[in-house]
């Protein structure tokens, strides 16, 4: 393999820095109305101007008639999981915990609309227990509450551990929980258990049903509604005490008990709030796909969310939205299409054709496209599409640019000891230098 | 003075880490508005002392005391609470986050904790995080104005001394009643460690504040110290005043008799 000298990038990512500057300057060079584009998609004009993009997806959708309904269903795929990477981001991008199992809390959601329906459950006796039929209102409150309870439940035992151990945990009730419910017989195992579709409402401006089969345009709002809620709910904690504490948990964790933050409460309260995030998603994708089973709640789903975070920038709320979109709608509809497409073509359609072999290729390769597409992300901007300040900072090495630092400074970011031997006579610096030097040595 | 001014008071703490007894049985007291001085050679004990005062390590035995209560064990948070705050040996700024956030941090325990006065911005709520502004402005310009220029600024981007003014302006967010300084002028040449040695004074008389302090520089300790006490092997070897600690000979052995050995 031909060897690059060193400082020479690759084409690659020529190519790709070649792009982002190319998208950075209309950003900031093209105008509209006097403003560079820039400017209207920051801050309350971005989230306003989305909103509205999303608000009349559905009308867009109609432009084609054929394929108006499952454009507007796939919206309410992608809006689910919209959800549930504004509830991982709190976890994962605002308290820094990793959080591997986050399915665990979508199942309970899920589950919590199939019951709730008036499902017809057998107890262990095999006695028959007919559920009454809750209303989709009382059963989104109570499936967020539900996941965030286990949330809490799960979260206080293992929330002391840091870092690759509080993962390790979190997969393991993640593979869990859809395991408990395959084993109960309460929950019918393996088949599942079907959530009947709300029932539709009179309202002064006429029927909504958000249940209908025919036309999902109700539902779809409904997503978009919750989603703004979140967003809206998200960004007040964001910008409170409690997100600053999240911050500085995941900066210092020592340093923010010391400054007053209780830990176990702030962590707790993260874990449970993007877990309620979580069971609200989780009602949502019970409804919409108004069957449950356990074997469709797996590992994947966890990781994807994780994917779709990293993939928008950590942190970041705008990121994580665009992140999921992006990913989701490869995934639901993207993927399909090019696959349609290129099956159908006649060098590949018939089974004498010289690339048959390409046949359902994009369908069955979704992993590997997907991993690909992730990979790349990591190597040319890891920091996500929209990154987060702050994380991006922390990825270059603790945000610390040499040309703002002095000397020391700088040295001081990489080992204390070093400063040590700038800052004092040498006589003391042997002292500092030593093995023994005890905050560094023990304060583990 | 009377055992009423006692603040802390820490008797026969022990703090033991696997087969390494890193504080042995150490006895130490301060009074109501006081400086006081741990000092010793590298490794005698002294941080893991303030980690054992602040929660961060629980003591293995022995009692710590703040106030008449008993605080050994406590959670860091809760020891802050009852009005001890520190600062660390080697800096723990939230680099990624202001000057000014990071002294918001540092009142952490005076906004109001529940979810619903925070989500919906309750009038309780604001009355905090204005408070908090104001008196975080307040405590950066303890140190002149320059910090209140740089409020804005990344901590990470701030100069050595800068930071260690910053993580003092931090822990004193909280009003403590006693401040733990680890090291203060580490890594600080000999204008800046004497501005420090100036404004531990100005702490103790512009915030009605105990110091306890762990200092390696002897100019430092000696000019300033009420009172202090040497640790060597996680013992207490010896205590009293400047002078007193000065001439003692057991001190002298600990910190020369080792150093002569760092010579060779």
């Amino acid at each position: 393999m031909a060897m690059r000298k060193a400082g020479q990038s690759s084409p690659l990512r020529q190519g790709w820095d070649a792009l982002t500057r190319q998208i950075g300057d209309a950003l900031d060079n093209r105008k509209i109305a006097g403003r560079p584009i820039r400017w209207y998609l920051t801050g309350w004009r971005g989230g306003v101007l989305a909103l509205l993009v999303a608000a009349l997806y559905p009308f867009i959708a109609s432009f084609s008639p054929d394929n108006a309904q499952t454009l507007i269903s796939t919206g309410i795929a992608v809006g689910i999981y919209v959800l549930l990477a504004l509830g991982l981001n709190i976890v994962v991008g605002y308290a820094g915990l990793l959080d591997l199992g986050y399915v665990a809390f979508f199942v309970l959601g899920a589950y919590t609309i199939a019951v709730g329906t008036g499902g017809i459950m057998k107890d262990a006796a095999g006695k028959v227990i007919q559920i009454p039929q809750f209303n989709l209102w009382i059963l989104l409150i109570v499936g967020a509450l539900i996941a965030g309870i286990f949330g809490v439940l799960l979260g206080a035992p293992t929330l002391r551990l840091r870092g690759d151990y509080l993962a390790i945990v979190t997969l393991g009730f993640g593979e869990i929980v859809p395991i408990v419910f395959n084993n109960i017989p309460f929950f019918y195992g393996a088949f599942g258990l079907t959530a009947v579709p709300p029932a539709p409402i009179e309202t002064p401006i006429g029927v909504i049903d958000f249940g209908s089969f025919t036309d999902h345009t109700a539902f779809y709002f409904l997503v978009l509604a919750l989603i703004v809620l979140v967003v809206l709910f998200v960004v007040l904690l964001r910008d409170s005490s409690l997100g600053r504490a999240w911050i500085a948990i995941r900066e210092d964790e020592t340093a923010a008990a010391a400054s007053g933050v209780n830990l176990v409460r702030t962590k707790l309260l993260a874990f449970g709030l993007g877990a309620t995030m979580g069971g609200l998603g989780g009602v949502l994708q019970g409804s919409y796909l108004s069957h449950v089973d356990p074997g469709s709640f797996n590992f994947n789903i966890s990781i994807s969310i994780l994917a779709m975070i990293v993939l928008g920038g950590i942190g970041s709320l705008p990121g994580v939205i665009l992140g999921a979109i992006v990913f989701r709608f490869f995934d639901v509809y993207l993927l399909g299409v090019i696959n349609d497409w290129i099956s159908g073509t006649f060098l590949v359609a018939s089974p004498t054709a010289p690339l048959h072999f390409l046949y359902n290729l994009p369908n069955q390769a979704q992993f590997l496209i997907t991993g690909v597409v992730l990979l790349l992300m990591i190597v040319l901007r890891p920091q996500g599409l929209i990154p987060n300040v702050r994380r991006q900072r922390e990825l270059k090495g603790e945000g610390v640019s040499a040309e703002a630092l002095s000397v020391v400074g700088a040295l001081e970011a990489e080992e204390i000891s070093e400063v040590a031997v700038v800052g004092l006579g040498a006589e003391d610096a042997t002292e500092y230098a030593g093995p023994g030097s005890d905050a560094r040595g023990r304060e583990e | 003075m009377a055992t009423d001014d006692i603040l802390l008071q820490l008797s026969g703490v022990t703090r033991i880490f696997g087969g390494l007894t890193a504080v042995d049985s150490v006895d130490l007291d301060v009074q109501r508005g006081q400086i006081v001085s741990v000092i010793g050679p590298n490794g005698a004990g002294k941080t893991t002392v303030f980690n054992v005062i602040t929660g961060l390590y629980k003591p293995s035995s022995g009692r710590v005391i703040f106030e008449g209560r008993s605080i050994g064990g406590l959670a860091p948070d809760s020891v802050l609470r009852r009005g001890i705050a520190r600062t660390f040996q080697n800096i723990r700024l939230f680099n990624n986050m202001s000057v000014l956030e990071n002294v918001l941090v540092g009142q952490h325990i005076t906004y109001p904790g529940d979810l619903f006065s925070l989500t919906f911005r309750l009038p309780n709520y604001q009355r905090a995080v204005k408070a908090a502004n104001q008196r975080a402005i307040e405590l950066l310009s303890f140190f002149g104005s320059k910090l209140v220029d740089m409020k804005d600024e990344y901590a990470a981007n701030l100069s050595y001394a800068d930071r260690r003014r910053v993580e003092i302006a931090r822990a004193l967010g909280s009003s403590p009643k006693l401040l733990l300084l680890d090291e203060p002028t580490a890594g600080m040449n000999d204008a800046e460690t004497a501005e420090a040695v100036t404004y531990i004074q100005r702490l103790r008389r512009e915030f009605n504040l105990s110091v306890l302090l762990i200092e390696h520089k002897l100019q430092v300790t000696m000019g300033i110290s009420d009172h202090i006490a040497v640790l060597d092997y996680g013992k207490k070897i010896a205590e009293g005043t400047p002078a007193e600690v000065q001439h003692d000979e057991r001190v002298i052995e600990a910190y020369l008799g080792r150093k002569t050995t760092v010579v060779e």
